[in-house]
């Protein structure tokens, strides 16, 4: 049976696909995570998102050049285009 | 730019050189063919060997290489010999060389894009050429000679320094500061052409003094570019209002080009200058654009107009404010940025010819062009029949464009016509071209069918015909794609029992219904006239031939216990799936429906929603981790989902049931499931609510006189009456824990037992809206003690109320009590009276 489904999975985001509709997490460059109901997407992975909570994890340095530990920024958004040239990786949560 | 540009392979065997390399005397005569198609003066102006067919026929190979040595004039003297005559017939467009007869005809004294951008733009805008160069392509050897003479528009041609700055004939030296004196313009009455008038445009551009006094430099006549407009606005300084007249030369053009028009400076003029041709993007393109969409054309043409009667100071800022002399440096030095960025670029001017230009335009359009116009176009097709319908309809335009079978347009349009009014025409110019486009580029797959083959085949594949077969501008999209089948497999049940349906099978179903459902869509959609009997029938046939492959895929005739959750009730779990509840049903016939409803309460506790119906609010959710908290609200979200998407039609389907199946229905209810755990939850509510208040409108349908035929069958009523009882005693002891109050109540533990215990004084912690909403849960399990109420005999009715005896009293004297909201209190009390009401009691008789 699972072979089933994936006899007709042929290219990488056709599995992006059972994704639709659905809330994804979202790794990008620049260090930011994404999670968010995946709405549309293309071959550029270029994506559009809905409730989206954008992570941008951030490390400090002081002055002596010694890195504080990380901390997270969080943001809300309700709707957002991710130009796909910033993904790293996009993965259903559960 | 090289030929490579578009794709091609512009090493040609044998044909590179072919124009310098020929004999010198023939070389000037080929030169003036060049220029005669590159100023397109005359109807004629494509040769004696254009003229058969009046096509332009592109070759694109050729020329170019040769073209390309932009600074290549030098050897001019050696090439043509006598650099005195050559230097005459140089000015393409100004100063045309000696006419031939054709050529005579009187031209009118003023340029215009039409004279001299060539009418074939409007004669036949789309002329062919794609189809033609590909078929020509082969035989190109043969039709040297010819291409020679029809060969329009060289880019070297107009990206000659003569050609772009009009009549100067020795190529000057083009940088950017240095202007061109003012006696190389054109003797007056001579036509200009378009480029010399832009160049002029440009000229007066940078021309503009920039004396340092503020006031004075705001008198200029100057044109601006919308950059400075902004940061003008932004700066908060008013634009400078310009009061001096146009140059005449300018005002002579400006009634033939809106877009160029310099006079007055208006505030919000377009960037006009060079600047628009710099992005290569000219306005005869623009005007090819324009005339085929018209509503995505230029809009600030319309905008400039409005503006130009004493419109000036309609935008201004109120007071005049005077600018800082800071702000005036920065402007100047803006300004002056701008302008040589705009010069900068001008360099590129008409690099590209027109007809370089309409050959990217239709290939860019034929790429829109697609085999399912309406599907492609979905959103604007949905978008536009919705605000057309809101504005009554006013233009029936077509919204697809069938341009080729299989292939076509989507145009539709929130405002009727996108083509406009002369749309039509080009509308049709349009179809025949790509018409013609696709079938030659399907021919041309059709021999090709080797190479596909190789599709799908890694590493790099040695094509020994990439020479002649350079990518295909246009695909054509192969008719026959290869459907698998693998929710058959899916299907197919290898034992009485299975695992439940991964996840991640689950949503590979629901992508393959989507498609479905959307295919079906599609199909009722253009379904063909009544008239034509045989395509009904066909069109019946294949609909239904649909509906039973989306009736597979929804694994409702999997045996019951196939699996924990049924393979239907894991489709029906994730939003997705419920959302398309409602889509598709109305596409499945009524006995699929009834079974499909009769498998969904059958299986109806292992549905997400009421398996793991979200618990009930707490008094204070900060108690709750923030996991805790995010799986509440997607179980909430979930539910909500249901009652929209799946209950509605649950109901629909309900409505059509007769008293024998409804009473059947409810006794699965009453035999396969937990009652009061599934009726704890708002799915379950809703379902008994519809079953029971259809059963009844079904019991009291005999009074009506009206239809004597719908009596009610004895047997049936009484079955139902059997099946009613059954239900009732199983639900009556557990009826109070179906409200949500209660259950909270029974939650909750420490001091928010109290407070959710002391209804009146917690609804103080609710604040107002919870509150309210936890009144409408209540509502509509007051609504299904309602609908037993009026189901149940007189006996039982007793029974009904003594159950409830706690409840009632306690939502009565909390909408009594003087602390409650007004709102809730109301609400409170209109759900006790929709049950009371049902047994012919009211809220009011409740003694305090």
């Amino acid at each position: 049976m699972e072979d089933a489904v994936n006899a007709t999975i042929s290219e990488p985001l056709d599995i992006v696909k059972l994704s639709l509709g659905e809330r994804v997490f979202m790794k990008m460059r620049g260090d930011r995570t994404i999670t968010g109901t995946l709405h549309a997407y293309d071959a550029h992975m270029n994506v559009v998102l809905s409730n989206v909570e954008e992570s941008i994890h951030i490390v400090d340095v002081n002055e002596d050049g010694i890195p504080q530990a990380p901390r997270v920024e969080r943001r809300s958004l309700e709707m957002l285009f991710v130009r796909g040239d910033g993904v790293i990786l996009l993965s259903p949560t559960q | 730019m090289s030929g490579g540009f578009f794709g091609f392979d512009t090493a040609l065997p044998g044909r590179d050189n072919a124009p310098s390399a020929s004999a010198p005397g023939g070389t000037v005569h080929g030169f003036q063919a060049r220029a005669d198609a590159d100023s397109f003066l005359g109807g004629g102006g494509l040769g004696g060997a254009g003229e058969e067919e009046d096509l332009a026929v592109y070759n694109w190979g050729e020329g170019m290489d040769t073209g390309l040595l932009e600074g290549g004039d030098d050897f001019n003297d050696e090439t043509f010999g006598d650099v005195g005559d050559f230097s005459q017939d140089f000015q393409f467009s100004s100063q045309p060389a000696p006419t031939p007869a054709y050529r005579q005809q009187p031209r009118g004294p003023i340029a215009s894009t039409k004279s001299h951008f060539h009418p074939k733009a409007q004669v036949d805008l789309f002329a062919a050429t794609e189809d033609d160069f590909y078929s020509s392509r082969p035989s190109t050897k043969k039709s040297t000679k010819q291409n020679k003479k029809k060969e329009p528009e060289p880019l070297w041609a107009k990206a000659s320094p003569a050609n772009q700055w009009g009549a100067s004939p020795v190529a000057q030296p083009r940088t950017p500061t240095q202007q061109p004196a003012p006696a190389a313009r054109p003797p007056p009455g001579q036509i200009l052409s378009l480029d010399e008038i832009e160049a002029d445009l440009a000229r007066t551009n940078i021309n503009v003094p920039t004396p340092p006094p503020v006031q004075q430099q705001q008198q200029q006549p100057r044109v601006l570019t919308l950059e400075e407009i902004e940061s003008q606005m932004v700066a908060g300084t008013p634009p400078p209002v310009a009061h001096q007249p146009p140059q005449a030369q300018h005002q002579q053009h400006a009634s033939q080009h809106s877009i160029h028009v310099p006079t007055p400076p208006q505030r919000n003029t377009p960037p006009v200058s060079a600047g628009l041709n710099g992005s290569g993007h000219s306005q005869q393109q623009q005007a090819l654009l324009d005339q085929m969409f018209p509503d995505l054309g230029s809009v600030p043409a319309p905008q400039q107009q409005q503006q130009v009667p004493g419109g000036q100071q309609a935008m201004a800022p109120s007071g005049p404010h005077q600018p800082s002399p800071e702000e005036m440096a920065h402007m100047e030095e803006l300004h002056r940025r701008i302008a040589g960025k705009i010069e900068a670029m001008s360099k590129h001017n008409n690099l590209m010819g027109n007809s370089d230009k309409d050959f990217i335009t239709r290939i860019q359009l034929s790429q829109l062009a697609t085999a399912d116009p309406y599907s492609s176009d979905f959103y604007a097709q949905v978008y536009s029949a919705l605000i057309r319908r809101q504005q009554a309809a006013d233009g029936q335009g077509p919204t697809v464009v069938q341009v080729a079978p299989g292939l076509g347009f989507g145009v539709g349009a929130p405002t009727g016509n996108r083509f406009g009014k002369m749309g039509t025409a080009s509308m049709q110019r349009l179809t025949t071209q790509v018409k013609k486009l696709v079938s030659t580029t399907a021919k041309r797959q059709q021999s090709n069918m080797s190479n596909d083959a190789l599709q799908g085949a890694l590493g790099r594949v040695p094509r020994a015909r990439s020479q002649v077969a350079p990518r295909q501008v246009l695909a054509v999209p192969a008719a026959t794609k290869t459907k698998h089948q693998p929710i058959n497999q899916l299907n197919q049940s290898t034992g009485p029992t299975r695992p439940a349906l991964t996840r991640k099978q689950v949503m590979f179903a629901l992508e393959e219904l989507y498609d479905d459902v959307l295919e079906i869509e599609q199909m009722r959609r253009d379904a063909p006239p009544p008239t034509d009997v045989p395509a009904v029938e066909a069109w019946n046939a294949a609909c239904v031939a649909k509906v039973d492959e989306m009736w597979n895929t929804l694994m409702v005739m999997e045996p019951l216990g196939v699996s924990n959750p049924h393979p239907f009730i894991s489709l029906m779990n994730p939003l997705k799936g419920q959302r398309l509840f409602p889509r598709l049903l109305r596409h499945l016939p009524q006995q699929q429906c009834l079974t499909l409803l009769t498998l969904l309460i059958a299986t109806y506790p292992q549905l997400d929603v009421v398996s793991r119906a979200p618990p009930p609010p707490v008094a204070d959710s900060s108690l709750l981790t923030k996991a805790d908290r995010l799986d509440r609200a997607r179980r909430e979200a979930e539910t909500d989902s249901f009652l929209h998407h799946v209950i509605p039609g649950v109901d629909a389907i309900i409505n059509q049931c007769n008293l024998g199946l409804v009473s059947g229905l409810l006794g699965i209810c009453s035999q396969r499931m937990e009652v009061w755990k599934v009726g704890a939850t708002r799915p379950g509510v809703a379902l008994f609510t519809a079953l029971l208040s259809k059963a009844q409108s079904l019991v009291r349908a005999p009074q009506d006189p009206n239809h004597p035929e719908a009596q009610q069958d004895p047997a049936e009523l009484e079955q139902w009456h059997k099946m009613f009882d059954y239900f009732l005693q199983i639900i009556l002891p557990h009826l109070p824990e179906l409200f949500p109050s209660t259950q909270a109540q029974k939650v909750a533990f420490g001091p928010g037992a109290y407070l959710i215990g002391a209804d009146a004084a917690g609804a103080n912690q609710f604040n107002e809206k919870e509150g309210l909403e936890i009144e409408r849960r209540e509502a509509e399990v007051w609504g299904l003690a309602a609908a037993l109420a009026v189901n149940a005999p007189e006996d039982q009715q007793t029974n009904l109320v003594a159950a409830l005896r706690e409840n009632i009293l306690h939502s009565v004297t909390a909408a009594r009590d003087s602390h409650t909201p007004r709102a809730r209190a109301e609400m409170k009390l209109r759900n006790v009276n929709m049950f009371l009401h049902g047994l012919g009691l009211d809220a009011s008789m409740v003694p305090t």
